[in-house]
């Protein structure tokens, strides 16, 4: 059993990065650098991405992002996968139109208000039921959202809030597989001290590191050890989706802001709460500010509760742009070649290729390294900032 | 009389792209401030080294968080500035 996990843990990154591969709409556009900045956004899988490339596709159309980040397909592409199901266009365009809120991008005469709901199929052309597009998607029962709210339903075109899986989803469900497989055998291995294979005897050291080294120096070993199961499950699951996200092929969830937004969340939460469990609720405001004169006391609780929350907000500033930027820099390196070879012919872009490519696998192995470093002091600054409300200094 | 109004408007179609030089100039000025902050930690770090080998991890650990603090500011602004740019 234990020999397999190497191999599952490596068919889990391939099969991830095979999904995302293969399920994801592919942009074309006149720019060789946006076309490959598209690929730093965040898809909705599709069942059949290929069905959308019929014909040559005009650029407008573009939907706008919205709600988990998602990135629309075009309108062009969306009439045109309309063509294939022999269904009518009402189907898709209907769906373009909830999903651009409402911005008038619909390409025939169906532009009217879906109010954010989906589009009923009220035509006759249209009776054979719709198969929804995407390749996973999960109607969030009993939610009637408001027209208001419309942006947080992902596919306007079925009934009820749904939500899509993007492929950000796939790549923190692979993360988490990943630690589940990789720590399956560690708890026992530190308690009895045999029995590891190489992978538990790896991540077993690096656990403990974790708690020898980041955890208990900072918080002391009482609320060290109860706080210790969520900084090393922040940590792994950090570190796997930053690594993963340097396989080609595959989607770096941690570049998107709304993923590092609800890690962030979560630290913010618990500065907040264990400080006032710890504390008392009303003590840990009180506690909040340093000792002061009694005429500074408002200002400086101002000044302290916008850095309570400005503390987990650079913390999700740093992940998402340290992995944003580096991705933005390889992908420039790589847009350089295209770049090239479509203003000054094709031999200058053979020409620019190795040099290119040699920047880039050197971007690419510093990215190696913020990959690990990002997760460390992600995992770090949490330590200190929960630390830092549960133990006020005085 | 003269009517400043189309006057305004040719003014600001012709600084339009004066908009994206701000965000160069920006993350330029960005670069800079984290480039000595992080100069000055790493150089009072490898003093501190050099000084004390035995205290080389205790060092280290803190100045990589002290530049992660920097780095947040920093990329504070490169945001602003990407954010100016689109």
């Amino acid at each position: 059993m234990s020999f397999l996990r190497l191999p599952l843990m490596i068919a889990v990154i391939l099969g991830a990065c095979w999904i995302n591969y293969h399920h994801i709409p592919h942009h074309e556009t006149d720019s060789p650098f946006m076309t490959l900045y598209m690929h730093l956004n965040a898809e909705k899988l599709l069942k059949d991405p290929h069905a959308h490339h019929g014909e040559g596709h005009g650029a407008e159309g573009h939907g706008s992002d919205h709600g988990g980040g998602a990135h629309d397909a075009h309108g062009a592409e969306e009439g045109e996968h309309a063509d294939e199901h022999g269904a009518g266009e009402h189907d898709q365009d209907g769906q373009q139109g909830g999903h651009d809120d409402h911005s008038g991008h619909d390409s025939d005469g169906h532009g009217s208000d879906h109010g954010g709901f989906a589009a009923l199929p009220d035509d006759a052309g249209h009776a054979d039921g719709h198969e929804s597009p995407y390749l996973f998607s999960m109607t969030v029962p009993g939610v009637a959202l408001p027209a208001s709210l419309s942006f947080m339903d992902m596919d306007a075109e079925t009934e009820g809030m749904q939500l899509v899986m993007t492929n950000l989803q796939l790549f923190q469900i692979a993360s988490v597989l990943l630690v589940l497989i990789a720590f399956m055998g560690v708890p026992g291995y530190i308690r009895t001290g045999r029995g590891g294979d190489v992978v538990t005897r790896y991540f077993a050291g690096f656990a403990m590191w974790i708690r020898d080294e980041m955890v208990v120096p900072a918080m002391g070993k009482e609320l060290g050890n109860k706080l210790l199961p969520f900084f090393l499950s922040l940590f792994f699951f950090i570190l796997f989706i930053n690594l993963m996200g340097l396989v080609p092929g595959s989607a770096t969830a941690t570049a998107n802001i709304f993923v590092t937004a609800a890690l962030a969340l979560i630290t913010l939460l618990s500065m907040i709460f264990g400080g006032m469990f710890a504390q008392g609720p009303i003590a840990f405001w009180k506690n909040l500010v340093p000792h002061v004169p009694l005429a500074l006391w408002p200002l400086m609780f101002i000044v302290e509760v916008i850095g309570l929350f400005v503390k987990p907000f650079a913390l999700m500033i740093r992940l998402f742009a340290n992995m944003t930027g580096g991705h933005l820099v390889v992908l420039s390196f790589m847009g350089l070649i295209f770049f090239f070879a479509q203003k000054f012919g094709t031999g200058a872009g053979y020409g620019v290729t190795p040099v290119a490519v040699g920047f880039a696998v050197f971007i690419m192995i510093i990215e190696v390294f913020v990959a690990m470093l990002q997760a460390y002091i992600f995992t770090q600054l949490s330590i200190l900032f929960i630390n830092a409300s549960v133990h006020p200094e005085h | 009389m003269l009517n400043p109004e189309p006057l305004l408007q040719e003014a600001a179609s012709n600084l339009v792209p004066f908009g994206k030089l701000g965000a160069a100039v920006g993350a330029g000025l960005v670069a800079i401030g984290a480039g000595m902050g992080i100069g000055k930690i790493g150089a009072a770090a490898n003093e501190g080294i050099a000084r004390q080998p035995e205290a080389a991890g205790d060092i280290r650990g803190g100045s990589i968080i002290l530049a992660a603090l920097i780095e947040g500011v920093s990329l504070f602004g490169m945001v602003v500035c990407i954010l100016i740019a689109l």
